[in-house]
């Protein structure tokens, strides 16, 4: 044991000598190795590290490889080089697929044709939920193109799920718009319904749910059929996103079969979410309004000061986000401003949702260019401070070499090491001797196994100390080489960063001043709602005071 | 003759209304055309700038690996699944030679690519020649909803050059049973 002991104390110091020497290199391949580098791309691919995955597959030989190499080509933006590795791999035998529907989704001059081209590959050759997208995408450009029918053809070929629920669920609005009776577009979204619910994502399922009962509850309410509409929308799950536009078509559905009481109190929980989430606006004039329609006109002209009041609240709110966008940018006062809500987590449940800000970014980011600008400056964000973090590092590693700079200050040549080996292998030799049992054998085998290595990295120890001044000195430029590229990425990201935000920040004030335009719109229905309540009592008054 | 002149009159009129109209549809068709060019190519910078980061990061990576992990002192521990549906990993923690070197915390996400295959890189770092010894520590909830909580243990020999460990995680029906393997490679 007095053995071993001594023996880790060596090889310790050595190792640490060793660290010193700084001696870099790389080990040998194999195909073992490759696969383990394939996992480890994987992995990084998975957790939103396409650098690494780079790193991983710069030697990619296999299909898999560089199928993982090129989707992180795609993340990083070098779509050329993606793209000629996904055109060796749609010639290939195991991801033919996977490559056709990713090179659809790539930007092409040559047109449609070749997008369509490469859809059909993947419609054949892929599986699962790629085979399920690609077609739904040809669906969507037959249908785009006017052919409903063939695009309900290419839809009957699909699985249930979701792919399938959104294709007839655009169906189902083409139908809307061009038939006068809702019936085939009632059928396409029941069908929709159908195969949402075997989306195997029970979130995006039941989110997607909710969307197609409002739809199918306004298009039968939009026919006269209330009670269909009626049946619809009492399914919507009360803590979906399109809770209160389902409550305000309720309670519309509701009234018009005459049941004011029920309607207003449809209208009345419709209230309770911001007036950014669609339905609630009117949410607020349907109270008054259906007060007036029950006869009971006092209480109506209160709900309309009180919906009066509170758009007028809603436009100071506005007013001031709009003031916060120009002094903060849209990214502070929108996004993160949003995200650090007061709610607590053990709170952040569907009340979240109740949040104005959070509601009016939820409507922001529901437009595919907000959606971009955001993810850009977000992106950004990330990019600078991932290089300022790496510039800080690379800092510290320049100070950590230039220490390692000039002569060693303890002793590292190979003698005296050579010294304590000589000394362990005869200590080793005269157990060897004593040593009976074979676990006792096995372990001095491990020991004469570590001497021996460390007596072979001793004998390359002093050519690698001669090495040493050379070695760190052109670790040294490198690291100044990588500082100075660090520095002149950083302005670039800087500068688009600026061009980003000012983006941003020119989409989300005219977004907001759209919701103001709406609010006044809203007020203005409210005024001419309390004008014509009282025009109407006071030619009562009049009335009654006539003879 | 006064019911045509008054015709005249009115499409000039008309002409009058109609040329700002057009100016101003074509200004709007121009404004959004500049907006979407200006979007675009504001996107191909920040894919460009992407590529670089991409690219720097490598290299970055590298000299790191360099001044931080010699090859002849380099020790790193990685780890799979051997069975998909076995086992969701909660976290693992890990010992070298009872130090505390390494712990990890899951994620969905991260439980869904071990699954698919990928291969986490758990640890790196520098250690002697000689015998170590590895301890992970690892819980998890087993498919037949049971938490569970495992020691391992692998005595291993440092040797020059590169070592890599790999840790492999089975959990096989009918009791699953969390086994852990390790695997040396060079």
């Amino acid at each position: 044991m007095v053995v071993l002991a001594k023996l880790r104390k060596v090889s310790t110091r050595f190792a640490l000598s060793l660290t010193a020497a700084l001696i870099p290199g790389l080990a040998s391949g194999g195909s073992d190795l490759a696969s383990l580098h394939l996992g480890l791309a994987q992995f990084a691919l998975d957790t939103h590290d396409p650098a690494a995955v780079l790193r991983y597959t710069r030697n990619a030989t296999t299909e898999a490889e560089r199928l993982v190499r090129a989707k992180a080509l795609l993340v990083t933006g070098s779509h050329q080089e993606a793209e000629r590795l996904l055109k060796e791999l749609i010639e290939g035998q195991y991801y033919r697929g996977q490559a056709a529907l990713l090179l659809a989704e790539l930007p092409t001059d040559s047109g449609d044709n070749k997008t369509r081209e490469y859809l059909e590959t993947a419609s054949k050759r892929a599986s699962g939920s790629d085979r399920q997208k690609a077609l739904y995408r040809l669906a969507e450009i037959e249908r785009e193109a006017g052919h409903t029918d063939r695009a309900g053809k290419v839809l009957a070929s699909m699985e249930p799920g979701y792919w399938a629920a959104l294709g007839y669920m655009n169906i189902a609005a083409d139908y809307g718009r061009q038939d006068r009776n809702p019936s085939r577009a009632l059928v396409a979204l029941r069908v929709a319904l159908a195969m949402s619910e075997e989306d195997v994502d029970s979130q995006r399922s039941q989110e997607l749910i909710s969307r197609l009962l409002v739809r199918a509850g306004y298009l039968a309410y939009d026919h006269g059929d209330y009670e269909k509409a009626i049946g619809f929308l009492e399914k919507i799950p009360l803590e979906s996103y399109s809770t209160s536009h389902g409550l305000y078509l309720h309670g519309l559905a509701l009234s018009a079969s005459g049941n004011q009481r029920a309607a207003m109190q449809s209208w009345h929980r419709a209230k309770k979410y911001p007036l950014a989430y669609p339905g609630v606006a009117n949410a607020w004039l349907g109270t008054g309004r259906g007060y007036d329609l029950a006869g009971y006109l006092g209480q109506a002209g209160e709900a309309y000061l009180a919906a009066n009041a509170s758009y007028e609240s809603e436009r100071v709110t506005l007013r001031k986000l709009a003031d916060q966008i120009r002094q903060k940018g849209a990214y502070q006062a929108l996004v993160l401003d949003a995200r650090n809500s007061e709610a607590q987590w053990f709170l952040a449940d569907n009340r979240t949702l109740t949040q104005p800000r959070t509601a009016y970014l939820i409507r922001f980011i529901e437009q595919p260019a907000a959606q971009a600008a955001v993810n850009r400056v977000a992106e950004l964000k990330e990019m600078r401070q991932t290089l300022h973090q790496r510039e800080d590092s690379l800092a510290v590693f320049r100070g950590a070499i230039s220490e390692r700079l000039g002569p060693v200050g303890h002793n590292v040549d190979g003698g005296p090491f050579n010294e304590e080996i000589k000394e362990l292998v005869q200590r080793l030799a005269n157990l060897k001797a004593r040593t009976i049992s074979p676990a006792q054998q096995e372990a001095l085998k491990g020991v004469a196994r570590t001497l021996a290595d460390l007596k072979a990295s001793v004998g390359r120890l002093d050519g690698r100390l001669k090495k040493k001044d050379r070695k760190l000195n052109e670790l040294m430029t490198r690291t100044d080489h990588a500082l100075e590229r660090i520095r002149t990425v950083r302005r670039t990201a800087d500068a688009l960063l600026s061009r980003a935000e000012s983006e941003l920040d020119e989409l989300a004030l005219a977004y907001v001043e759209e919701q103001d335009h709406r609010m006044a719109f809203a007020l203005d229905r409210t005024e001419q709602q309390i004008a014509h309540l009282y025009e109407y009592l006071a030619l009562e008054n009049l009335e009654r005071g006539q003879p | 003759m006064v019911a045509g002149a008054q015709q005249t009159v009115t499409v000039r009129r008309q002409g009058r209304v109609a040329w700002p109209v057009i100016v101003a549809m074509l200004v709007a068709c121009l404004f959004g055309l500049t907006r979407s060019a200006f979007a675009e190519s504001l996107d191909q910078e920040i894919d460009r700038l992407k590529a670089d980061v991409a690219d720097l990061s490598q290299t970055l990576y590298q000299l790191e690996e360099n001044v931080l992990y010699p090859v002849d002192t380099q020790v790193a521990v990685f780890l799979t699944l051997r069975n998909r549906e076995g086992l969701d990993l909660d976290s693992v923690e890990l010992y070298l030679n009872d130090t505390p070197v390494a712990s990890h915390l899951y994620t969905d996400q991260e439980r869904d690519s071990l699954k698919q295959g990928g291969v986490q890189r758990l640890y790196i770092g520098n250690l002697p020649h000689g015998a170590h010894q590895l301890k992970a520590v690892l819980t998890a909830r087993s498919a037949n909803e049971r938490f569970v909580r495992r020691e391992a243990t692998h005595q291993f020999r440092k040797r020059p050059g590169e070592s890599r460990i790999q840790m492999s995680l089975d959990a096989a029906a009918p009791d699953y049973e969390p086994v852990v393997s390790f695997q040396e490679w060079k």
